[in-house]
């Protein structure tokens, strides 16, 4: 058991349910309950009764508009449910022409960030069966009794530098917004990274990326990976090699986040997607500090019309190289 | 698998006397898909080349490398040699063992292994050319000029002399342009008339040179060699087959409007020419202001007109034709002075512009050229002219120099004295500005013999007092606080790009600069051309000019457009991108970052569950791409790859490289 | 392990790999060449059309195949053949650049130039300076793919 607020989920199933009827979208893309309480996957509802199964909890972490790329071959007009992040993955993907905004329509839910289990556990210090949430805390229910805890203790990592945590684009807005968030310094573990010698920095990052499987969860999750064929399977040229060994790890992970360059929202899918949790979001937040340090201000997926840093330039740019 | 072979030449001792050549022929050998080593004194001559031929034909060569000097010598060379020999040019890769080996390095053991790794990157490549063809391009034997001020009649004349047919588009009803409003021209003190009004009439009897006024420019489609563009004719009124140009008509018209010609100082009818030399001299209907158009009464004109030419049912047609080569020629603005409080624009009748002024020299002007006061037609005593209004000026105006306001107030300070001896000129400027042909000598006797006082400052504030205009600036030499009772103020407004350039930019394809002037291809080397082959720009579009520099760069974009024109094919760049569209996922970057707008959308069709699926893929025009790659890069699953240059031939270059150190 | 990564700073030579833009830079190798100046045979050049060519992923490969440091020479700003070719080529190869320090590469392993077809002397100055900073440094071993091996 892990709802948080019935009222809010009723809410979003009476709209969603008229305009599945009615017949103003094909199907909705929402959450329902995965295995466990404390899991919440991806929903494709296509029919009324599938929308019984729908789920708005704390678990809602998926970003659901990234899929959309499959959804609308087989759909003329899709209904997704978007927090903040996924409003800024659906500006992402209308930026890389990946979606028609008339093929879509998006439910705004504003968000007041998800849970990560694993800090459930950690906190509760047993085995915990639920959560119950009310007032910005939540009670961890475990075999030995109960445990409260401030919610904002154990949000997921990537919701906590989350800018945004209200939707940017929506044709409805469900829930009231959440309004402007007090996050933690986004940048902190950059800087902190960056202070490291250079010999400690490839050994964090030897180690780290040495856990991958390269089982491309952080690319399937990430919706600034758009491409038909990433060039880790591309046969010719064979730019990525497919042993496991560092020198290939770095090749995929460094190029990974490059192509995320201008274009990722930072929404922390990859990491929250990594199996072995390597430290994903930390390679992409580097790259939104220093193209903004270099290029001006920019943020991701916040709307259509800034031109993103690599498509345009300045005459007068400065550069990073030891020649400016 | 490629048979390569390899030459490696020892260019006398250039080559072969630090780099040694058998070592690199043996070397050669044993890399992949080289079946034949060779050298050669020198492969660059005809006996060299013929070696290469023989060796092609021998072997049955299907790529050649040649070791040799940079590529930038001799690949054209080498190239031509393997074509004669029934092989693709574009089979042949040169290694630059000289410029950048043995001219570079001292000894033998330094020089030899570099050769043969950059020998072997060469072969490494060649084996992933492929042949490639020049885009070959029909060239239409036809011009068009858009804008018929001086650099647009200019550009016209010298391509119709060359013998093609030339349409000059200019949207107003008559040819001319600025050039037109002038009264005289620096530093000759030419009436500008009557050296432009020449020109405009041998326009507009040119055999070759066919006049579209009062038209414009609404697409423009293809590419070099091949333009198709719709030109909108808009409807005149006038049956311009019958018209005489009699003036019967405005002189009756009963309906007044602001002259554009003018700057809105004085009226015309709504029937009108612009200015009395108008060519051609035929009449237009301004619909907004005719009372016919307006209340559907009055016709007086359709009455009154002799041959009957008014025709109140015309319409707007729309050309479609075909062109080899645009000249883009459609001049500048003059900024509005009124953001410059200070100075009272729009406030006071007696403070003009530089072109308002000019206009009352003229004798078919607001004053029938009588330098006077509009506000009550007496004859200024004092004039006071302020430079680099809104030149020069980073917080509120443009960064850049006007170039021409120095040259010509010292036109009209001159000017002034001859007409009214007994008026006096203040200047105030920045700098003064003269460089030109006789222009500082010009300024100069302005100065001292015409008695205009330079005044090196600014000015802070004018305001009306009793019939004068207090103009209050400081002195920045003394750092004195200047007051001038001044019957007319002249402010040299700044040059500024056409409201409208942007837009027409986006139609011809041509990019702006900050200030929205249009863009050359190079600031230095391509003055005329643009990014995008066969569209030349000529005159103040691409920044502010006088007249001499303007019809210098006229004849320039007239040259290269007869240039082209002078072709039956031409050949285009060989080395262009192409997308693979079955992996393109369509998000157009790479259109964003082409210089050449070489890369649009298309729809295609694709199989998906036994139905079809429509979706937008990249396609690059090789007419226009001229194979800069910068689109390959942007390009993140590498479905845009540049030919000869592809991704694979700079990894195996790597690759190859780092075998050996 | 193979030969080159246990080879001892003695007698070990650097390999620096320069792209150059063949318009100005590779034009500005030529320049150096003709005018008989020197400079060391570790670098060599790999001639691409533009800077704005330059892929990232050409470096990373360089780096995994065993160069010591990688250059990329193009025109300088305002003066590219394509004309806006090394501007892009300037965002791009900053962020890369950033991007591949804070993976823990020295800062001198990688850099870009601008170079013109005139400035002959500062190819070769450039091709100096490159080649004595990696020679302090000592050979790359990140990203070094040991299954690369080189031949001598």
């Amino acid at each position: 058991m892990a709802e948080r607020n019935v009222d809010e989920l009723k809410k979003i199933r009476d709209v969603v349910s008229q305009d599945l009827l009615g017949g103003r979208i094909d199907l909705l893309l929402g959450w329902e309950k995965g295995h466990y309480w404390w899991q919440s996957r991806p929903l494709f509802a296509a029919r009324e009764e599938d929308l019984e199964k729908l789920t708005w909890d704390s678990f809602c972490a998926v970003n659901l508009s990234r899929y959309l790329l499959e959804e609308l071959k087989d759909h003329q007009k899709v209904g997704v449910l978007v927090k903040g992040c996924d409003s800024r993955a659906f500006n992402r993907l209308l930026q890389d022409n990946m979606v028609k905004r008339e093929q879509v329509i998006l439910y705004g839910l504003p968000c007041p960030g998800m849970l990560d289990y694993k800090l459930i556990v950690h906190y509760a210090e047993a085995e915990p069966v639920g959560i119950v949430e009310q007032n910005g805390q939540v009670v961890i229910k475990t075999a030995a009794g109960e445990k409260t805890a401030d919610r904002q203790q154990l949000l997921m990592e990537k919701c906590r530098g989350c800018l945004y945590p209200d939707p940017v684009v929506y044709d409805q807005l469900l829930l009231e917004p959440q309004g402007v968030k007090e996050v933690e310094e986004r940048f902190k573990s950059i800087e902190e990274l960056e202070s490291l010698s250079d010999e400690e920095r490839y050994a964090y990052w030897e180690k780290e990326l040495s856990r991958c499987l390269r089982c491309y969860a952080c690319r399937q999750a990430c919706p600034y990976c758009s491409c038909r064929e990433c060039f880790v399977e591309q046969e010719n040229p064979r730019w990525q090699g497919r042993a496991y060994q560092p020198s290939e790890n770095f090749m995929f992970h460094l190029i990974r986040a490059y192509h995320g360059v201008g274009r990722c929202i930072d929404c922390g899918e990859c990491q929250r997607a990594c199996p072995v949790d390597i430290p994903l979001q930390e390679l992409n937040r580097k790259l939104i500090k220093d193209i903004n340090e270099l290029y001006g201000h920019y943020e991701a997926g916040l709307d259509n019309e800034t031109e993103p840093p690599l498509l345009t330039y300045r005459p007068d740019d400065p550069a990073a190289f030891s020649e400016k | 698998m490629p048979r390569t072979g390899v030459f490696i030449c020892h260019c006398g001792t250039n080559i072969a006397g630090t780099v040694d050549i058998e070592k690199t022929v043996k070397a050669s050998r044993s890399f992949p898909g080289v079946v034949h080593a060779d050298d050669y004194r020198y492969l660059c001559s005809e006996m060299g080349q013929d070696i290469i031929k023989n060796a092609i034909k021998d072997n049955n060569l299907d790529r050649v490398v040649v070791g040799t000097c940079s590529p930038r010598m001799h690949e054209q060379t080498f190239r031509k040699a393997a074509s004669e020999a029934g092989l693709n040019p574009y089979m042949v890769e040169v290694a630059n063992i000289r410029e950048h080996c043995s001219w570079v390095h001292r000894n033998m053991d330094e020089a030899t292994p570099k050769a043969v790794a950059l020998v072997r990157a060469a072969a490494a490549k060649a084996a992933l050319n492929d042949p490639l063809e020049a885009p070959a391009i029909e060239v239409e034997k036809r011009a068009l000029v858009i804008g018929g001020g001086i650099a647009g009649i200019q550009t016209a004349l010298d391509i119709a002399e060359a013998g093609y047919v030339v349409d000059l588009v200019e949207r107003e009803p008559s040819i001319g342009g600025r050039m037109a409003q002038l009264e005289k021209t620096f530093p000759t003190l030419d009436c500008s008339a009557c050296i432009l009004t020449p020109k405009m009439v041998e326009a507009a009897q040119h055999p070759n040179i066919n006049l579209i006024t009062y038209s414009e420019v609404e697409e423009v489609k293809g590419f070099v060699g091949q333009f198709d563009v719709k030109i909108r004719q808009k409807a005149r009124s006038i049956d311009p087959v019958k018209c005489t140009g009699c003036g019967i008509c405005y002189e009756k018209c009963p309906a007044k409007a602001p002259s554009e010609f003018e700057m809105g100082r004085a009226k015309r009818k709504a029937i009108y020419v612009p200015f009395p030399q108008a060519v051609p001299n035929i009449p237009v209907i301004d619909r907004e202001n005719c009372l016919y158009f307006k209340k559907g009464r009055c016709q007086i004109c359709a009455k009154e007109c002799p041959p009957q030419a008014v025709d109140y049912e015309q319409q707007d047609e729309i050309l479609e034709r075909r062109y080899g080569v645009i000249v883009v020629a459609t001049g500048f603005d003059q900024l509005d002075p009124s953001i410059y409080g200070e100075y009272g624009y729009g406030q006071h009748p007696d403070i003009l512009t530089g072109l308002e002024f000019e206009r009352l020299f003229n004798a078919s002007g607001p004053t029938a050229g009588k330098v006077v006061r509009l506000s009550d037609g007496k004859p200024p005593k004092k004039v006071v002219f302020i430079q680099c209004v809104g030149s020069r000026d980073k917080a509120r105006g443009m960064n850049y120099c006007s170039k021409i306001c120095c040259m010509y107030t010292a036109k009209q300070a001159l000017l002034l004295k001859e007409k009214l001896p007994d008026a006096k000129s203040y200047v105030f400027y920045i700098d003064v500005r003269t460089a030109g042909k006789g222009y500082e000598e010009f300024q100069r006797r302005a100065a001292e013999e015409y008695d205009v006082a330079y005044l090196r400052g600014q000015v802070g504030k004018i305001f009306p007092e009793n019939d004068y205009l207090v103009v209050r600036g400081v002195d920045s030499l003394s750092g004195k606080t200047i007051e001038i009772n001044a019957d007319m103020v002249v402010l040299a407004a700044a040059a500024i790009a056409r409201s409208d350039a942007t837009e027409l930019g986006r139609i011809v394809g041509i990019n702006s600069d900050s200030y929205k002037f249009f863009n050359e291809a190079h600031p230095k080397l391509k003055p005329v051309e643009t990014h995008t082959a066969g569209i030349f720009i000529a005159g103040a579009c691409q920044a502010p000019k006088d007249i001499p520099d303007t019809v210098a760069q006229a004849g320039a974009a007239a040259v290269k457009a007869i240039g082209l024109l002078s072709k039956e094919l031409l050949k285009g760049e060989a080395c262009t991108a192409e997308v693979n569209q079955a992996e393109c996922s369509g998000c157009l970057y790479c259109e964003a970052v082409c210089p050449y707008n070489a890369i649009n959308p298309v729809e295609i069709e694709e199989r998906y569950h036994g139905g079809t699926l429509q979706r937008t893929v990249a396609e690059v025009n090789p007419s226009l791409c001229q194979g800069c790659g910068s689109c390959t890069v942007i390009c993140r699953s590498g479905s845009i790859n540049l030919r000869g240059f592809t991704n694979e031939q700079i990894l195996a270059e790597v690759d190859a490289i780092c075998l050996q150190r | 392990m193979s030969t080159a990564l246990n080879e001892t700073k003695a007698n070990w030579e650097p390999l620096i790999v320069a792209f150059c833009c063949t318009w100005c830079s590779y034009a500005g190798g030529d320049l150096a060449g003709t005018s008989r100046m020197s400079y060391p045979s570790n670098v060599k050049v790999i001639r691409v059309p533009c800077s704005g060519r330059m892929n990232p992923m050409f470096v990373l490969r360089a780096f995994q195949r065993g160069a010591d440091g990688v250059l990329v020479a193009g025109c300088h700003p305002g003066d590219c053949h394509y004309t806006t070719g090394n501007y892009h080529g300037r965002r791009r190869l900053s962020a890369f650049k950033k991007l591949v320090e804070f993976a823990g590469f020295e800062p001198e392993r990688f850099e870009v130039r601008w170079i013109s077809s005139s400035e002959g002397d500062k190819f070769a100055e450039e091709m100096e300076t490159i080649t004595e900073k990696i020679k302090a440094l000592g050979p790359n071993r990140k990203m070094r793919d040991a299954r690369w091996q080189s031949v001598t």
